[in-house]
């Protein structure tokens, strides 16, 4: 990771400490993220680029700062190759992204309940790096390079979701849509293409805590 | 008294001299008496001997190969087997001996645990004994097969012989090395012991030990089948018996060059894992009293792959140790260690080339030189020395220790009037080596303008030619590895090398063009190839005796002229379906009869099949009637071209034939020996010449009235026949009418369809470098001449050092010969003279003329990187390849901070040590170029971790780059390389 990277985690855990007299939770869940396309277009072709869908495994720390607010720590592996493909050519290479990001959430019932839903929003950063073997010529090479490097970009992230508690234990079910500037330091578009916008990940996961 | 003295004074110096001419291989176990058979006890550590003559079973102990204890048994043990499991050793005793022998024939049971002995007394003499996986000893006697139970001590008869004579012992001739150890029968069995395989003085025999099944096969041999030996691979799929390797059916696969079928000298083993033979087999060509000498054969084959020097003669049965290192040979002191596991590590030496070839011009008289490497295959430091058998040709040094590269200089001076091919013979020995090293020819061609061709060196004895007549290919048969080799009709560069059976004699295409066959002398198969792929098929099986020297396939019927065992030589017919030989009854009306020396061609209509014989008979097979309708004798004796049209004329010789055989016409014979005709339409090709170091000439005949015109000097002499092989086909049309290849003294010679032709002057439009086409070049650089005119024939060569003509074309800059790569009418590749400098003048000549003057300026530096055409790029990539995954750099593989980069390119100048043009850039030391590069990636400077030539390759440079961190990222970088006042810049995509 970056240095930048690790400051963003700094910050976002600092953040967590001044609600540590509060209920705590630390949770993990396992899931799977889904990507969507964007065009790359060149003067002679286009393309469609995008990361294919994959597992998304996540891990979280989060505080129940009242009745109805609280806020979590979050980070998310997902494995997901770089694809581009035109008519019936596709070329796609290893990848996998590393994100983290703190998430305010609002639940819709308090604190002892013991259903309940939430909705989030917040904002980090997500690494995505190709992993793939390099080779000579790549299919579709003159419209995008899938590359072995990293990019990081900032993220936002929205979702919603129900969290189930029982005792000690607390089980939920989400829905996070990831929101990044597309990564073209992975998705290069070749000489004379372009490709911009933002990309979105869905990602779907049910996980469990421990609540304390 | 003083003339006796004085003899053996001369003895003795004379054999100390022979026994310190040359390493040894092995270490001979003397027992006092002499050994008949062998059987290994590797669990008691024990190789255990017969002794027949002192009556004893020695004891040789395996770790420290000497004779520890004996067994005493009765009189001449001749054969002896240890039973699987260890327990029992059974000896034969031999007692039909001549007087004044009086043994008896019996049978003794050695338990190896209580150390008991029993004899079993026999009717009639035992030959072999040999136990197999069952525990039950399979006995040969004279008159009978009979299974031994060690047990019980009860005998089966299997089968009983007649004529199976009870050889007596060899008779005592006054030769004091004559060892008298070998009877008529020998037995050998698989590495699984489910196969004994036997050999008597008139029949072979097999025996399956699970099903007890005997099969026993009657045969006559000229030489008789020595030496009396048989070995047997692992899983009993093949054997060697006598001086033959044959299939587990008794099919001679191959056999061994010109035996002399003494049954007591030499001996051979099968080692299945290796997948070779180890041999020795007196040949009747070996000189008198020579040596011993062990090969290593390919055991599909028999062609020879190694050769080492014995210590003294084998004698009989060989064994191989369960771990394939040591082999246990009867030999005429007792036995003989051979170290087989370690041949590797051996003192050998061996020089690094078949063949060196010298090829002056009328644009370079210089004395030339190369290189040589003789070296121990094994890393040691052999002592050697080496010389050359030809004045003009000479070595420096003459002598050394290995690894030692040895200069070969020849001065064009001394063969001036030598117009063709002179082949000298460069000999390497060693006083300390175990082996017999290859000789190296030395091939030195100085040919003049008006001599046409452009011969290719193809090392060994090439003995047929043929052009595929519907690919663009042509086969050129080396008898002496027993291979087809596969050539490019397009570029003339080999692509394949096809086994063949032992000393091939002519190929054979069939009629549909489908398969390839290849007639040998030495084999009772005939291998079938399939074109299209390459592969080898299931091979013809030959009528037992008759070895297919020529072959040819008409529409009809593919018919093979053989050699035969026996008193008449047959033309059979061959089924390519069942993949089976027949001899035909008769050659129609004529008898089917027909000397050894008798070769075939086939029409390329498929209409006829031409034989013709050494000793001047002429015969037609006509396939319309399926039957042989003209058998001629017009001559005394027969020998040189032969061949066929589709138009009912055929060639014998020098005589031009008819469709009854009748001649014609006869060729002029002032040019010399005929060697090579082919028709080409109506119209002939023929070849001759005087001998194997002129010229040689080519001509074109008009068939219709039998006159050769326009003579036309070959650059080297065509391939001429001899008495073993009389008749020769050297000229082969391509398919594509491209080129006509003949097989020529050096390999083969190319020379253009129309070679005859009148040839307009060459002129040069452009010259450049050969790497990114810029015209800047340099010293020692790869450049690229463009024009018209610029070579009569497309041919690229891959000889080292690079010739100076090519394709009749030779370059000079300022009357210095170019080294040449690549020829054609519209481009030559070259590689500058490192001396040439400034303003310079080129100017090429070829058959067609001389071209006007070029001028160029040669810069001191030019680098130039090459290009590559890879596919998915619109354009050439630049040859710069990441050491991380030894892949060109491009947008898809992109340059990484942290890579080490490789950057191949040209015109980098002068370097240190200097290398010579068209000589091979050395790796240790490696030239550096002289003046330095430097190297960056967007401005930023990137370390040169070297610079210089590409060891191995010529006018190639190479730098080597790492690249910091801190170079930009980009899709398009800038990597410029600058050289002194030279300079380039190629674009390359870098990533974090």
């Amino acid at each position: 990771m970056s240095k930048h990277l690790l400051l963003v985690c700094a910050v976002l855990l600092l953040s967590t400490f001044p609600a540590a007299a509060q209920k705590w939770e630390i949770g993990g869940a396992a899931g799977g993220g889904f990507y969507t396309s964007k065009d790359v277009n060149t003067p002679g072709a286009s393309a469609s680029a995008k990361i294919a869908n994959g597992i998304v495994a996540s891990g979280w720390v989060a505080n129940n700062n009242g009745n109805v607010w609280g806020g979590e720590f979050r980070y998310d592996y997902q494995r997901g190759d770089l694809e581009v493909s035109s008519g019936g050519t596709k070329a796609s290479f290893a990848a996998q992204s590393h994100a983290v990001h703190y998430d305010v959430l609002f639940h819709f019932a308090g604190i002892e309940s013991h259903v309940r839903p939430f909705i989030a929003v917040g904002g980090g950063v997500k690494r995505f790096e190709g992993i793939g073997t390099e080779v000579v010529s790549q299919p579709l090479n003159g419209v995008a390079l899938l590359t072995k490097t990293g990019d990081l970009r900032p993220l936002v992230s929205v979702g919603a979701g129900f969290k189930v508690n029982a005792r000690r234990f607390g089980f939920r079910v989400e829905a996070h849509d990831f929101l990044t500037p597309f990564p073209t330091k992975v998705i290069t578009p070749a000489q004379g293409a372009s490709i911009g916008g933002w990309l979105q990940d869905f990602v779907v996961s049910a996980g469990i805590s421990i609540l304390f | 008294m003083f003339r006796r003295l004085f003899f053996y004074l001369v003895s003795i110096t004379v054999a100390s001299s022979l026994a310190t001419a040359s390493g040894t291989l092995g270490k001979v176990v003397p027992i006092g008496g002499a050994a008949a058979d062998l059987a290994l006890d590797e669990a008691r550590g024990y190789l255990y001997i017969a002794n027949f003559t002192a009556n004893r079973i020695e004891q040789m102990s395996l770790a420290k190969n000497t004779i520890q204890t004996s067994i005493n048994v009765p009189s001449q043990p001749g054969s002896l087997s240890l039973s699987p499991d260890g327990r029992y050793l059974v000896v034969g005793h031999f007692g039909n001996f001549a007087s004044p022998g009086s043994a008896a024939n019996a049978l003794t049971v050695v338990d190896m645990v209580s150390g008991g002995k029993q004899t079993f007394v026999l009717g009639n003499p035992p030959l072999g004994v040999q136990f197999g996986i069952d525990g039950r000893a399979l006995v040969v006697t004279s008159a009978e097969f009979m299974l031994f139970d060690p047990v019980t001590g009860t005998t089966q008869v299997l089968d009983t012989v007649t004529g199976l004579v009870a050889k007596t012992l060899p008779v005592d001739n006054g030769d004091p090395t004559f060892p008298p150890n070998i009877v008529a029968a020998s037995l050998g069995i698989s590495g699984d012991g489910t196969k004994i395989y036997g050999l008597t003085d008139q029949f072979q025999f097999s025996y399956d030990v699970n099903s007890t099944q005997l099969t026993i096969v009657g045969y006559v041999s000229t030489p008789p089948q020595g030496p009396r030996v048989v070995s047997v691979n692992r899983d009993g799929t093949y054997y060697s018996s006598g001086w033959t390797l044959n299939d587990r059916f008794g099919h001679l696969v191959a056999e061994f060059v010109d035996p002399t079928g003494d049954l007591n000298i030499g001996s051979h083993l099968i080692d299945s894992k290796r997948g070779v033979v180890y041999a020795q087999i007196p040949a009747t060509t070996a000189a008198k009293n020579a040596p011993p000498v062990l090969i290593v054969a390919d055991a599909a084959n028999l062609r020879v792959l190694a050769r080492y020097w014995l210590p003294e003669n084998l004698a009989g049965k060989s064994l191989l140790s369960s771990d394939g290192n040591t082999m246990y040979s009867v030999s005429d002191s007792g036995i003989l260690v051979i170290p087989v596991g370690s041949l590797d590590r051996q003192p050998r030496v061996a020089a690094d080339h078949e063949d060196l070839v010298f090829r002056g011009n009328f644009c370079d008289r210089r004395v030339a030189t190369q290189q040589i490497i003789v070296s121990d295959p094994g890393g040691g430091n052999t002592p050697f020395s080496i010389s050359a058998s030809t004045s003009g040709v000479s070595v420096s040094p003459s002598s050394g220790v290995t690894p030692a590269s040895v200069k070969v200089s020849v001065d064009p001076n001394v063969f001036q009037n030598q117009k063709g091919t002179v082949a000298a013979t460069l000999t390497i020995i060693s006083t300390k080596a175990v082996n017999i090293p290859a000789p190296v020819r030395v091939l030195v061609n100085l040919k003049e303008p008006d001599q046409r061709g452009t011969p290719v060196n193809v090392p060994g004895k090439l003995v047929d030619l043929v052009a595929d007549p519907s690919r663009d290919r042509f086969y050129v048969l080396r008898q002496d590895t027993n291979q087809v080799l596969v050539f490019d009709g397009s570029n003339n560069t080999q692509i394949a090398a096809l086994p063949t059976s032992n000393t091939p004699t002519q190929l054979a295409i069939t009629f549909d063009r489908r398969y390839l066959l290849i007639g040998s002398n030495d084999s009772q198969i005939i291998p079938v190839y399939d074109l299209e792929t390459l592969q080898q098929l299931a091979p013809i099986i030959m009528p037992g005796g008759h070895y297919p020297r020529s072959i040819a396939a008409s529409s009809k019927a593919i018919l093979a002229a053989c050699r035969v065992a026996g008193p008449v030589h047959t033309i059979d017919r061959v089924d390519l379906a069942s993949r089976t030989a027949s001899e035909l009854p008769s050659l129609g009306v004529f008898k089917n009869n027909v000397d050894a020396n008798t070769n075939l061609t086939a029409s390329p209509n498929g209409a006829t099949i031409l034989a013709v014989s050494a000793d001047g008979t002429t015969m037609l097979y006509d396939a319309n009637v399926d039957s042989f309708t003209v058998r001629r004798k017009d001559a005394g004796a027969l020998s040189g071209a032969y061949a066929a049209s589709s138009f009912n004329q055929y060639v014998a010789g020098n005589k031009l034939l008819n469709s009854s055989l009748v001649p014609i016409a006869t060729f002029e014979t002032g040019t010399g020996q005929s060697s090579g005709f082919a028709f080409v339409d109506q119209m002939g090709l023929r070849t001759n010449a005087p001998d194997a170091s002129s010229p040689g000439v080519i001509q074109r005949v008009d068939t219709t009235t039998a006159i050769a015109a326009r003579a036309t000097r070959l650059a080297e002499a065509p391939v001429l026949g001899d008495k073993t092989y009389a008749f020769t086909r050297t000229v082969a049309p391509l398919y594509s009418r491209s080129a006509i290849i003949n097989l020529t003294v050096s390999g083969f010679t190319v020379l253009p369809w129309a070679y005859d032709d009148s040839v307009a002057p060459p002129k040069i439009a452009a010259i450049v470098n050969a790497a990114d086409l810029s015209t800047a070049v340099a010293p020692g650089g790869l450049i690229s001449l463009f024009g018209t005119d610029l070579s009569p024939v497309n041919i690229a060569t891959n000889e080292l050092p690079l010739p100076t003509a090519l394709g009749d074309s030779c370059l000079t800059v300022n009357g210095l010969p170019v080294p040449m790569i690549f020829v054609s009418p519209g481009q030559i590749n070259a590689q500058l003279p490192f001396q040439s400098a400034g303003n310079v003048t080129l100017i090429l000549r070829t058959p067609g003329g001389v071209s006007d003057n070029f001028n160029i300026v040669i810069q001191p530096s030019a680098p130039s990187v090459f290009r590559a055409v890879v596919e998915g790029y619109d354009s050439p990539v630049a040859t710069i390849v990441r050491a991380s995954n030894q892949a060109l750099v491009t947008t898809s593989n992109p340059v990484h901070r942290g890579d080490v980069l490789t950057v191949y390119l040209t015109g980098m100048g002068q370097t240190a040590p200097a290398v010579e043009s068209g000589v091979p850039a050395p790796s240790d030391p490696l030239a550096i170029a002289v003046v330095a590069p430097q190297v960056s990636l967007g401005g930023v400077s990137l370390p040169v971790l070297y610079a210089g030539l590409a060891p191995g390759s010529v006018g190639l440079y190479q730098i080597n780059v790492s690249v910091p961190h801190n170079v930009p990222a980009g899709l398009s970088i800038p990597f410029k390389i600058t050289q002194g006042s030279g300079g380039t810049t190629v674009q390359v995509r870098v990533v974090e």
